[in-house]
């Protein structure tokens, strides 16, 4: 006869696991992606999440260039079929002196500085948007952020000496990424127009 | 589908658009005070220090930075130049406040691996009347310390074909960076010309100044070597040679020496040429004090200048050797080969070689096409020396060089054909 406190013996594996999972758990609920729309175009936010840490803000304050490339896909309810995708580069700077970044949006150059850390964050995310033109109101579908630091050798992968390789832009964001190369990946949905039309901000999420 | 790639399209205008662009790094507005480099141990500021690790072409683009707007695509260009100069696992830069306001610091840090390993081709010939001579290192870095396994055969640097293995031990700052030690350990087997055998078995002459043919060849050679001025190396050291006669019966004798060299290499360069001189003196001294069966003073000197301007350069290389009292075979000098007298077959010259030489050679290139001049003669003392000239055309690209020589004599030229790499 196994006693009963033997039976419910748990592994110190299984705490592990358990640990790891829990933490990994927390971590994907931590970073929420809100939705607006505007009557034209969707807008994403996402207080939570913070891209402006580890290598890529360390290379910044050494006073390199960093460049993260971002895409908005739009997905069908069965979160598979892609229906529209917008892309934006996002270059950010941070000034020695005096302790604040800069970022240029890749599709207009327009360009802001003086901003601390939390607000260029903010104002990179502020100015992603997405058409919704031709979708019906009352139809769910999903809203997926992708955010990449762009690696250099991709993009002078992209931008060479015959032009630009559109094969190699799609891998970029087709592909894994690099582990050494800050990524993440936000989904929101099932959401429809009219439900965001009614003015209130919707949110999903997933790490 | 045709969305996406609408949307690929206007992405790809992104990406073009800007990642050149200087200004879209906020401290390009600032001025470059100075620039810093740092390696393993060292750091220099390129404003007030002259730095000789850094080579003088890549040092003036460095400096050209100071004093103006800040360019960073131009730092990733120089960090990718000083990668390719130091072999180094990476550069990395960045910037700092200068000491005056809206001026920065620049400071590239060069990241050496502490572990490599390189597979070389130090030499590799085919000489028409000579075959085949070459050479295949491994060496295995950890940080300053280098291990190098070879193989070679080689019948252009001596009379003798030698070929067999080398392995050496190099330490590369031991301490500073002024004191380099290197132990290295040869064992060869031997292989003789016709010519030579015949020359021996004649006897009287020059082969009454040098030893017999052996069979093999160990020879065990520490060297230290002093940077004493930063274009001025002196190294020193002994070599213990120790090689088995064929004939009149196998016996092993020993040839060892203390070895001295003294070596100068001063570069110039301005914006239009640049100017090398490697000058060296090189002296092994065998002694009984050393245990030596051979007592002899084998001194040379040599001296190469090149001037490089445009696609045009003009190399002259000079040597004089001078050996006195009893010395072996492989310590003879030797001219008929790829570097010296080319086009002449050095058993024809002289199938022992000579315990005299002087000679010189005269390169011309333009470009990839290389023409040459060489005159020069090896001689015994005692005897006439003979002056000979040979005149050739080839071409040359990096390490690679192909080239028809031919003797300047009376009767029907006898070209040679050489092509080969780092000879």
């Amino acid at each position: 006869m196994i006693p009963h406190s033997a039976r419910l013996k748990i592994s110190r594996r299984s705490w592990l696991l358990a640990g790891l999972t829990a933490s990994l758990f927390r971590a994907r609920a931590a970073v929420n992606l809100t939705v607006h729309f505007d009557g034209d175009n969707l807008h994403v936010a996402a207080p939570q999440l913070h891209f402006l840490t580890g290598k890529p803000l360390n290379r910044l304050q050494d006073g390199s260039t960093v460049v993260f490339l971002s895409q908005l896909t739009l997905l069908r309810e069965d979160r598979l079929t892609v229906f529209r995708r917008s892309a934006e580069r996002l270059t950010l700077s941070y000034d020695v002196w005096e302790e604040k970044f800069r970022v240029t949006l890749g599709t207009d150059g327009r360009s802001v500085s003086g901003l601390s850390s939390a607000t260029a964050e903010a104002w990179c995310l502020d100015n992603l948007a997405i058409s919704a033109l031709g979708m019906a109101a009352d139809r769910p579908f999903w809203l997926r952020l992708e955010l990449r630091e762009a690696d250099p050798r991709e993009l002078s992968a992209v931008v060479g000496d015959s032009g630009i390789s559109l094969t190699t832009m799609i891998e970029i964001f087709s592909r894994k990424s690099r582990t050494d190369r800050a990524h993440w990946t936000l989904d929101a949905g099932p959401l429809r127009l009219a439900d965001l039309r009614l003015g209130a901000g919707h949110k999903a999420q997933k790490g | 589908m045709r969305l996406v790639w609408l949307a690929c399209l206007g992405f790809g205008g992104l990406l073009a658009a800007a990642p050149q662009d200087p200004e879209l790094n906020v401290n390009s507005r600032y001025l470059v005070e100075t620039v810093i480099v740092a390696g393993d141990g060292w750091s220099t500021d390129l404003a007030s220090e002259p730095n000789e690790k850094i080579s003088v072409g890549l040092r003036r683009q460095i400096l050209a930075l100071i004093g103006t707007k800040l360019n960073p695509n131009l730092l990733d260009d120089l960090a990718a130049r000083l990668r390719k100069e130091f072999q180094a696992r990476a550069v990395s830069h960045r910037l700092k406040r200068g000491d005056q306001p809206d001026s920065v610091r620049v400071v590239f840090e060069i990241k050496v691996p502490p572990t490599r390993f390189d597979v070389s081709v130090p030499k590799f010939l085919y000489n028409a009347k000579q075959g085949w001579s070459g050479a295949v290192e491994g060496t295995g870095a950890i940080e300053r310390n280098s291990f190098t396994l070879g193989l070679v055969s080689d019948q252009d640097e001596l009379v003798e074909r030698y070929t067999g293995l080398r392995a050496r031990y190099e330490n590369t700052r031991l301490g500073t960076d002024r004191v380099r030690v290197r132990f290295q350990f040869e064992d060869y087997h031997d292989q003789w010309n016709g010519a030579t055998r015949n020359q021996l078995l004649l006897g009287g002459g020059p082969a009454d100044l040098t030893s017999g043919v052996y069979r093999t060849r160990q020879n065990f050679e520490p060297v230290v070597s002093f940077v004493i001025a930063k274009p001025l190396t002196l190294s020193v050291g002994t070599s213990f040679e120790r090689f088995e006669d064929q004939f009149p019966a196998a016996k092993t004798e020993a040839a060892n020496a203390l070895l001295a060299t003294l070596r100068y290499q001063w570069q110039l360069e301005d914006s239009d040429t640049r100017q090398d001189v490697d000058a060296g003196y090189s002296l092994h001294a065998a002694t009984r004090i050393l245990k030596s069966d051979f007592v002899y003073l084998r001194q040379q000197w040599t001296l190469h200048y090149t001037l490089r301007r445009g696609k045009h350069t003009v190399t002259d290389g000079v040597q004089f050797g001078f050996l006195s009292g009893h010395a072996p075979l492989f310590e003879r000098y030797v001219a008929g080969d790829s570097t010296q007298l080319r086009g002449w077959n050095k058993y024809e010259i002289d199938p022992l070689g000579g315990n005299r030489i002087v000679t010189n050679s005269v390169d011309y290139r333009y470009g990839i096409l290389d023409l040459f001049y060489d005159t020069g003669a090896v001689w015994d003392s005692g005897q006439p020396s003979i002056a000979r000239h040979s005149v050739g055309a080839g071409f040359r690209q990096g390490p690679f060089f192909l080239a028809v020589a031919f003797p300047v004599r009376e009767h029907r030229p006898d070209p040679i054909f050489m092509v080969g790499m780092n000879y």
